[in-house]
């Protein structure tokens, strides 16, 4: 399993759903459409990741296509990591 | 000012010599009671507030209040004496000086005038308009405007809720267009303190509504830019010497330029500004409550009933040491927010703490001095009524007191 991908998960778990099972949080899981992770929730992840692997990540960016899912997240990431 | 702040008078800011008893308790009177909030210049520089306050913004504002009269001159006095610069660093024009110094003199200037209309839209200025902008603004934004906010020649204004869009701030609709070098706006502001007498506004708006919050954008916006009106002046319960309106955007073009901070980063400015705005703005507010205070116990001392001192039934007593309580219990919450961002530490959760609390006892406090005060309390030419006025508006502006629990509650993980 890739790092970012736990990295999200840490992060999601910590931030926005304390005390919930890890096993509850897969890499498929709904986050934005099921209202787990809200737009600003979003944004707190956004500057995470900008912060934690240097990448830029700009507002059209952050729809559901790429942050929906922490499968959809880790694989933005990792074409944003590559693209620098 | 710096000579104000040269002298050294000693005692406390707010010792009254009218008000000297014996301190048989031994419980500390004003005199004597030790400031542990404040070191011995912030002491000195709210003392140069509270004399500047009655020198210069003092009298009677019954007529103001009646009139909703903005006082310019007050305005720029205290432009003059260094408030609007305090906590601006001095390559763009201030002095430099810590957050918790700043809260110093604000106490002192609620303590010192009655104007609490003029301090409110001070504060609307500091926190929601400088402080953003030297925060998130780029250099050139920064040497552009902060001279003129500090001076005293720009007054800022803070443009977020909409009609539809209050508690829920996030969901605002006013929309932000690229256009090349410029964005087109389109949309309404309600709510906005300093409207009708703004030089600039910092407003948000959404690039994109679907993406929520992180489409949300600042922007700085300067009186006069094509599109940007002000409409209807809004007449309130309390604070009616700080003018407020609402602000309509049809088509209004603004340089590109005048972004603040990035695009989709607005909820982080916002948020920032609500952060020291929640955690600031009610430090004037603990000067009127030190002035209620003050002004009960001398009138408790004074009128007699029934012949003695009404201060001597417990029924009156009681209301006065609620003040007390109150007033006691309040200060540290407000100076921690300044020794939090003195040190650059976050203070969201106690920014919320304070507001809701703050603005709670202030609500009683102005309360329990009218009732203290009687017929002559709910008098407006007695000038106590109007702060329980003032306070309401307390428990709402900077967000509701509702809304600051939610903050408080997310803060602690439910």
């Amino acid at each position: 399993m890739s790092d970012v991908a736990e990295t999200v998960r840490d992060f999601i778990l910590t931030r926005y759903l304390p005390g919930e099972s890890p096993e509850n949080l897969r890499n498929d899981t709904p986050l934005r459409t099921s209202g787990i992770l809200d737009s600003v929730a979003t944004l707190g992840l956004v500057s995470f990741l900008e912060e934690q692997y240097e990448i830029e990540i700009e507002a059209h960016e952050t729809d559901i296509d790429n942050f929906d899912r922490i499968a959809d997240i880790e694989a933005f990431v990792e074409r944003k990591r590559a693209a620098r | 000012m710096v000579e104000a702040l040269s002298r050294q008078t000693g005692g406390h800011p707010f010792a009254d010599p009218q008000l000297a008893v014996p301190d048989r308790a031994g419980l500390g009177t004003p005199e004597a009671s030790v400031d542990l909030e404040l070191d011995t210049q912030q002491q000195d520089l709210q003392r140069a507030a509270i004399d500047f306050a009655r020198a210069s913004l003092g009298g009677s504002r019954v007529q103001a209040d009646r009139d909703e009269t903005f006082d310019r001159e007050g305005w720029r006095a205290c432009a003059s004496f260094g408030v609007m610069g305090m906590a601006i660093p001095q390559e763009y024009g201030g002095l430099g000086l810590g957050l918790t110094s700043l809260l110093a003199v604000m106490e002192g200037l609620g303590y010192g005038t009655r104007d609490q209309g003029l301090l409110f839209s001070l504060n609307a200025h500091l926190w929601t308009n400088s402080i953003p902008i030297l925060l998130y603004g780029t250099e050139e934004q920064r040497r552009r405007y902060l001279p003129g906010l500090t001076d005293g020649s720009l007054i800022g204004a803070n443009g977020a809720s909409e009609p539809d869009a209050g508690s829920d701030i996030f969901s605002m609709r006013t929309r932000a267009t690229r256009d090349g070098d410029h964005y087109v706006l389109n949309g309404t502001k309600t709510f906005v303190t300093n409207a009708p007498v703004a030089d600039l506004v910092v407003a948000y708006a959404t690039i994109d509504p679907k993406l929520g919050a992180t489409g949300i954008t600042g922007f700085i916006i300067e009186r006069g830019a094509p599109g940007m009106t002000v409409s209807r002046c809004l007449d309130k319960m309390g604070l009616r010497t700080s003018p407020m309106a609402e602000l309509i955007f049809d088509d209004c073009r603004i340089p590109a330029s005048n972004r603040l901070g990035r695009e989709g980063r607005g909820v982080q400015v916002f948020e920032t500004s609500m952060e020291w705005e929640r955690g600031c703005i009610l430090a004037t507010c603990l000067g009127v409550m030190r002035r209620q205070l003050e002004t009960c116990i001398a009138h408790a001392r004074s009128r007699k009933q029934f012949g003695k001192p009404i201060g001597k039934f417990q029924s009156v007593a009681n209301k006065i040491v609620d003040m007390k309580v109150r007033l006691d219990a309040c200060r540290p919450l407000v100076y921690r927010i300044g020794r939090l961002k003195d040190q650059n530490r976050p203070a969201v959760q106690e920014a919320a703490i304070a507001k809701l609390q703050v603005s709670d006892c202030f609500v009683k406090s102005s309360l329990d001095a009218i009732q203290i005060f009687g017929g002559y309390g709910y008098m407006t030419e007695q000038e106590i009524e109007r702060d329980l006025r003032d306070a309401v508006g307390s428990t709402i502006y900077s967000g509701t007191n509702e809304i600051q629990r939610n903050i408080v509650a997310a803060s602690l993980g439910l």
